[in-house]
């Protein structure tokens, strides 16, 4: 009979695993929308419903950022899985960063709208 | 009956236990705390597999995970999505290879609290811009409305 540490180890595994392999497939086949990712919301008086999208370089710029900062985590627990890992101050700066640029652009495209009509 | 794998998890998990009480050699003490850890252990798994599978074959319907209301995918969701699977892959990762909980560092905080910060401010955005809809009144590109507990009566927040 294993022992209940390792019992546990491989329930873990599964469930956690289990889970990660629904959401990822789900993603992968559309179960879960990832679409208009990239596009923002912009407010546009000439649009019937007072909005427009279009595509935003805030939430590109954001999704890069957010996939390396996690590829680099995962890539440093992989690598030493006995503690999680330090993070370089600058990273973590720059992603705040870029969530400020994010929230921002997303702000004066929700608010103000297209800096053409704010500037007419 | 309602949910027969619920009632089917706890009695597999009651034999279980009664098959270790009285097989397993040793003195009752030891037997006791061995048939309830592994019970325990068990039903837990079963529980999480029954999520599991009801996540799998939709009775879960997790469709609308990262739409914003209105449509369309929200990125700060999506963030806040990946920069969870991955701090809680590392806690396994950790727990499993050093055999005990580790202290959890500023740094994972600072992740976690960056990526829920921006949702909630994106959400306070959004809420403020009174978005009618992310691709017109119909509704987003999955025609579904986003369910965030929001009790909103329109397609926007």
């Amino acid at each position: 009979m294993p022992s209940i540490s390792t019992l546990a180890a491989y329930e873990g595994f599964i469930l956690i695993g289990g889970f990660f392999g629904i959401v990822f497939w789900k993603l992968l086949t559309g179960g879960i929308g990832l679409s208009q990712l990239l596009e923002g919301d912009i407010r546009d008086p000439n649009s019937p419903g007072g909005y427009s999208t279009q595509v935003s370089a805030g939430r590109a710029q954001s999704l890069l950022i957010t996939l390396f900062v996690a590829l680099y985590y995962l890539s440093q627990v992989i690598h030493n899985p006995k503690e999680f890992p330090r993070l370089p101050g600058g990273l973590i700066e720059a992603l705040a960063g870029s969530q400020a640029v994010y929230l921002g652009g997303k702000a004066q495209a929700m608010l103000l709208g297209r800096w053409r009509n704010i500037v007419k | 009956m309602k949910n027969p794998e619920f009632v089917a998890s706890v009695i597999l998990t009651v034999l279980v236990t009664i098959v270790i009480a009285v097989w397993v050699k040793g003195d009752p003490t030891t037997k006791v705390k061995l048939a309830l850890s592994y019970g325990a252990l068990i039903l837990l798994f079963l529980f999480g597999f029954l999520i599991l599978a009801a996540i799998a074959s939709g009775k879960i319907d997790i469709s609308t995970l990262l739409s914003e209301s209105g449509g369309g995918a929200s990125m700060s969701r999506f963030q806040l999505l990946i920069f969870t699977f991955v701090i809680a892959l590392s806690f396994f990762l950790i727990v499993v290879s050093s055999s005990r909980l580790p202290d959890v560092p500023a740094d994972v905080l600072a992740l976690l609290g960056i990526s829920a910060t921006t949702y909630g401010v994106s959400k306070g955005i959004q809420a403020g811009g009174g978005l009618q809809s992310k691709s017109g009144p119909n509704g987003g590109g999955n025609g579904a409305a986003a369910t965030d507990g929001t009790n909103d009566t329109k397609k926007s927040s």
